[in-house]
């Protein structure tokens, strides 16, 4: 399963001076998505049997991320490192990923909706179409069906749903919330040491900025250029004068 | 030329969001053109046609009678080398999320996601989590580009205007290599507040639980999702699925409206990327007044019965 | 319900400054003499190492010297020297920099430290070293063999709001280990458990003192980095201890804080909004306008000085750092007293696993070292001001020249909540600062920016013995103080369905600071802690 290491959900983000990226000095965790796509093939490992291998794209912080991904259960562990990990978009990441596990034969890969940081939520279809494997997103159920074949659970909009069958291999982006996320134990943590952790750098498998297919030019605070307009008067024409808005200017 | 490729919703309809994705394209200046995929013929096609269009191009094949990805990416691939335009903008939604991303890959272009605005060459999207907002461009300029707008960042509207052409594209996809079965609908587990163009959250100003009700009224009244701070949820008068905020959902629909709130930072920082900010609350000083677009200052529990009863006489 | 049991030679509770140091130090006396290291535990409540550690620290270097001699070359610590130093005595409208700056105020050859950064630092090294740090995981409960501690149990995981396990749940864990170390920090809850079942005290009770900081962004060049400022007076009156400072940092960051002494007769003190109003200070506006607040934290300190200080050892275990009550409360450094007796119990516990020694043998190492050298003249420093700072000036005087002694061997004194007065033989309360959100905030914002989060669906953390007390006698007779102490506003009186006030709790906005276990006039608030990983994060 694939994972990404991003910024603590509350840490104070602040501009780099290239004004196009996020300083580095702040606390990182699992992307939450992923931990629930994680935490999906940890589950379908103790149904069914199997490996579960995690990778990550990432600068040495990283492998922190493996790391605890192990302590939940994965057998192993490949970090595709670099400093440039951070610039690189979902089509340079998800060719970093194709590269590093090729020659592998995985039955799934599962990767989260998408990362809370850049949330480009593209990734994982991506690395479906680079490996020439069919794909389903927003996942919430995975049953096996029969020899090399899904049997998963999409979400539609709406609060609709539907089952889709797919052959193996494929891609999975999976739901968030469809479970709890388990804890890490101590004996999990204790053992994640003595699994495997190859390392992989991006040099290695000839993958850099120079293969992104977009750019961040810069970042700036979201513009706010409306002030608060004060609907004034007694209840019941506040009231009409906002339905009235509502209506008209929303246009709902 | 800007290709706009249509969703439809399961009925037979034109998602609403295909019109905001219209409304986007049109922005750019170019003209444009809209692509309709299809099994067979329908009246679509005519009232896209009508929608301040240059051009509809229709595909038309039995793969296409329900979605899959691989089916859409290889018919979309014919459509857009026919074509040929500048840019691709489809609406962000859970379809487009599902094939757009192959889409762009197999054709060696890039696809920007989430947008809510251009900048010149570029495209404004949001990044963590609203925090801030970036400027995106093609790394290569003679590339096509591929954009998904957000729901609710344009204004996109049904037009009666005069018919462009309309012109079928021959399209020959392989059969899908998923078997998908018919879409079903279920009361989901959890509410995923994220998807809901719009919400009515509650605040501790309704004092109560049984207050909930008018809150409920509301939401109804909109055609949104109920949520609320988190002492409502925290009080347990709303499942913790329905808190918005520092340690809940964060959430940007196209309406939010704050009844009883009073703005601390940890609720704001869940809610301030709205499209539209309406607040309704007794305190002039209120915090959640700071990013309201629009403000109510009086009792909730006068103005919301009578804003209900508005908006009910008066239906959209 | 069954708890795993893992058996381990040695446990450490809390990775901040202490917990690492006796780590670090006994990695290496284990490598030194070829002994395996790898069954050694450091438990850390916090979601990552530094997290609980509140930062903007003035630091003697004596310790750190000892333990990595190159630390002030490391970029990757970025201690900053101290350039100057002064003391500024506040009234309401003007800040008088002293002429002379009181000698223990003197901070060359001091280096101003980021706290969570030392820490992360040494926790590098420490797990380098290979030892184990397990983030996340907090001592919950001691575990007892008659009076002999044998081990700790760990907070168990997934437990709902009700006190059901949910789907994710995981029991704690039961730590066996002859050799225990509780390096929990100030008024830490397994120390308190120990020292409960123990009868342990020291002569005279702990007291501690509340720091309320915050880190702000400011103009360049505004105040320079590795100044160390001290205050005096303002906003504090003159029978409340403490005293406010302000640290330059780099980036153009300064520390600013308010640390006021948890003794204060006036039950709605509320110790967060005296920093609010220390910011009003025209001095401190002038210093902050055009910046912006980044960080915000609380934490409490021990002050009691060497009388208060329990025992330090016993069958099974020791007690080091903040959580012994190691501070010079005169010179406000408690710091290289953390790593230092970290070094010196990691001695003892390698004589005890060596056959060498045993755990007894650690006070007599703390007597024999430096940390009683500085400590013992200052025995009875913060117990002088018991009367008012101007006896307090007085005791001090006397004590420096009796080389401590003063008036008598040993000040006597009490806890600080028996000092809180009854609302009926106090004056109306103070009049509170109306926070701007742009120099002074409320409670809530300020937690937002400590980055505090706890898994929302947990049984709270704050064990209170009889609720009823609240709103029958404690209204009555203090006005509900734990509205104003708590610095993160978890301690709210709201009117019920029926129309009466009860307490109402938000345990996820704790900051793990401790004041409302000390401070509770009745003594019935228990601090334990919340599932691990929740908390700040400094």
């Amino acid at each position: 399963m694939c994972l990404k290491q991003v910024p603590a959900k509350d840490a104070p983000l602040r501009l780099a001076a290239d004004q196009r990226s996020i300083r580095e000095d702040v606390a990182f965790e699992i992307n939450e998505p992923d931990a629930f796509a994680l935490e999906t093939g940890l589950r379908l490992k103790e149904a069914h049997g199997g490996e579960v291998a995690a990778i990550t794209v990432g600068p040495a912080r990283a492998s922190q991320a493996l790391r605890e991904a192990l302590a939940k259960g994965a057998d192993r562990a490949i970090h595709v490192t670099g400093d440039d990990a951070p610039r690189l978009d979902p089509y340079a990441a998800a060719e970093a990923i194709t590269r590093a596990i090729a020659g592998e034969k995985f039955d799934l890969i599962l990767t989260g909706l998408q990362s809370d940081d850049a949330g480009f939520g593209q990734t994982g279809v991506i690395v479906a179409e680079l490996q020439g494997a069919p794909h389903a997103t927003i996942i919430m159920q995975i049953e096996p069906a029969g020899a090399d074949r899904v049997r998963v659970k999409r979400e539609l909009e709406g609060g609709f749903f539907q089952f889709v069958e797919l052959p193996t291999p494929a891609v999975l982006t999976i739901q968030s919330g469809i479970s709890k996320i388990r804890y890490a134990t101590l004996m999990g943590i204790k053992q994640a040491k003595n699994k495997p952790l190859t390392t992989v750098t991006l040099e290695e498998i000839g993958v850099n900025p120079s293969l992104n297919r977009q750019v961040v030019e810069k970042l700036f605070a979201p513009v706010k250029s409306k002030g608060t307009t004060m609907i004034e008067g007694g209840a019941k024409e506040q009231a009409a004068k906002l339905a009235d808005i509502l209506r008209h200017q929303i246009r709902l | 030329m800007n290709l706009v490729v249509i969703e439809t919703k399961s009925a037979g309809k034109l998602n609403p969001a295909s019109l905001e994705t219209i409304a986007a394209a049109r922005e750019l200046g170019a003209p444009v053109a809209a692509v309709l995929l299809e099994a067979e013929e329908t009246p679509l096609a005519a009232e896209l046609a009508r929608q301040g269009v240059e051009r509809v191009l229709v595909a038309r094949h039995p793969a296409l009678a329900r979605y899959s990805p691989d089916v859409w990416v290889q018919s979309l691939v014919q459509v857009i080398g026919h074509a040929q335009p500048k840019r691709v903008l489809l609406p962000h939604s859970y379809q487009v999320r599902d094939f757009a991303p192959q889409l762009a890959t197999r054709m060696a272009a890039p696809l920007i996601a989430d947008v809510i605005g251009f900048q010149g060459e570029g495209f404004v999207r949001p990044m963590y989590q609203g925090k801030w907002s970036a400027e995106v461009r093609a790394a290569n300029p003679e590339t096509i580009v591929f954009a998904t707008i957000q729901i609710g960042a344009f204004r996109g509207q049904p037009a009666a205007g005069t018919a462009a052409p309309i012109e079928l594209v021959t399209v020959s996809p392989s059969p899908s290599l998923l078997t998908a079965e018919a879409p079903f609908q279920e009361a989901k587990q959890a509410v995923d507040l994220s998807q809901a163009a719009i919400i009515v959250a509650a605040g501790r100003g309704i004092k109560e639980p049984k207050n909930l009700e008018l809150v409920k009224q509301l939401a109804d009244a909109l055609g949104g999702e109920l949520a609320a701070s988190r002492p409502i949820c925290d009080s347990g008068w709303l499942p913790m699925d329905r808190q918005i905020g520092s340690s809940g959902q964060t959430v940007a629909p196209k309406l939010y409206v704050a009844v009883g709130i009073s703005g601390a930072i940890q609720h704001l920082v869940g809610m301030k990327g709205s499209r539209t900010i309406v607040a309704i609350n007794k305190d002039p000083e209120a915090p959640i007044f700071e990013v309201a677009d629009y403000g109510v200052v009086g009792n909730l529990f006068e103005v919301v019965p009578e804003l209900v009863r508005a908006l009910e006489s008066s239906p959209a | 319900m069954e708890h795993p049991k893992i058996d381990a030679p040695v446990l450490i509770v809390g990775a901040g400054p202490a917990g690492l140091a006796c780590a670090l130090h006994l990695a290496r006396l284990m490598d030194a003499a070829g002994l395996a290291k790898d069954e050694i535990y450091l438990l850390e409540k916090g979601r990552a190492i530094g997290a609980h550690q509140l930062s903007g620290a003035v630091m003697d270097p004596r310790a750190l010297l000892e333990l990595e001699p190159d630390f002030a070359s490391d970029p990757a610590l970025g201690a900053i020297p101290v350039t100057d130093d002064a003391l500024l005595v506040m009234t309401e409208e003007h800040a008088v920099r002293s002429p002379v700056t009181p000698p223990p105020l003197n901070n060359h050859g001091n280096y101003i430290i980021n706290l969570p950064r030392l820490a992360q630092w040494l926790g590098a090294k420490v797990e380098a070293a290979g030892l184990n740090v397990f983030t996340s995981f907090a001592g919950r409960e001691l575990l007892f063999d008659g009076r002999k501690l044998v081990g700790v149990r760990t907070d168990d995981k997934g437990v709902g709001r009700d006190g059901k396990p949910k789907s994710n749940f995981e029991p704690g864990y039961d730590i066996h280990s002859p050799i225990i170390v509780l390096a929990e920090g100030p008024r830490g809850s397994l120390t308190r458990e120990l020292q409960g079942r123990l009868q342990l005290s020291g002569e005279n009770p702990q007291v501690y003192s509340l720091g309320v900081k915050e880190i702000w962004d400011l103009p360049e060049g505004r105040f320079p980095r590795g100044r160390v400022y001290h205050t005096l007076g303002f906003p504090l009156p003159t029978n409340m201890y403490g005293g406010g400072w302000i640290y330059g940092l780099d980036d153009n960051q300064v520390s600013i804080g308010l640390m006021t002494a948890l003794e204060y007769p006036d039950p709605a003190t509320d110790c967060h909004n005296l920093f609010q109003k220390f910011k009003t200070h025209p001095y401190m506006r002038d210093l902050l306008s055009g910046g912006t607040m980044a960080r915000y934290g609380a934490k409490t300190t021990p002050m009691g000085g060497w009388y208060a200080l329990p025992p330090m050892t016993g069958d099974g275990w020791l007690v080091i750092g903040d959580a012994a009550g190691l501070v010079n409360s005169q010179r406000l450094k408690g710091i290289h007293f953390a790593i230092k007796s970290g070094m010196l119990a990691a001695e003892s516990v390698f004589d005890t696993l060596t056959g060498k020694g045993t755990l007894a043998g650690y006070p007599a190492k703390v007597n024999a070292s430096w940390i009683r050298r500085e400590l013992w003249p200052v025995r009875n420093f913060h117990q002088g001001f018991e009367h008012g700072l101007l006896a307090g000036f007085l005791n001090t005087g006397l004590e420096m020249l009796t080389g401590g002694r003063g008036l008598r061997a040993r000040y006597p004194s009490r806890p600080g909540h028996e000092r809180m007065r009854k609302v009926d033989k106090l004056g109306p309360p103070p009049i509170e600062v109306v926070p701007d959100g742009k120099l002074t905030f409320n409670k809530v914002t300020d937690v937002f920016h400590s980055g505090t989060r706890h898994e929302e669906d947990q049984p709270c953390h704050l064990l209170i013995a009889d609720t009823d007390i609240c709103h029958t006698r404690c209204v009555r007779e203090y006005g509900n103080p734990c509205q104003s102490f708590c610095p993160a506003q978890v301690y709210e009186m709201q009117i019920g369905e029926d129309g009466a006030k009860r307490l109402h709790l938000n345990p996820s906005n704790c900051v793990h600071c401790k004041t409302c276990d000390i401070m509770d006039p009745y003594q019935i608030i228990t601090w334990v802690p919340p599932e691990g990983g929740g908390g700040p994060s400094y």
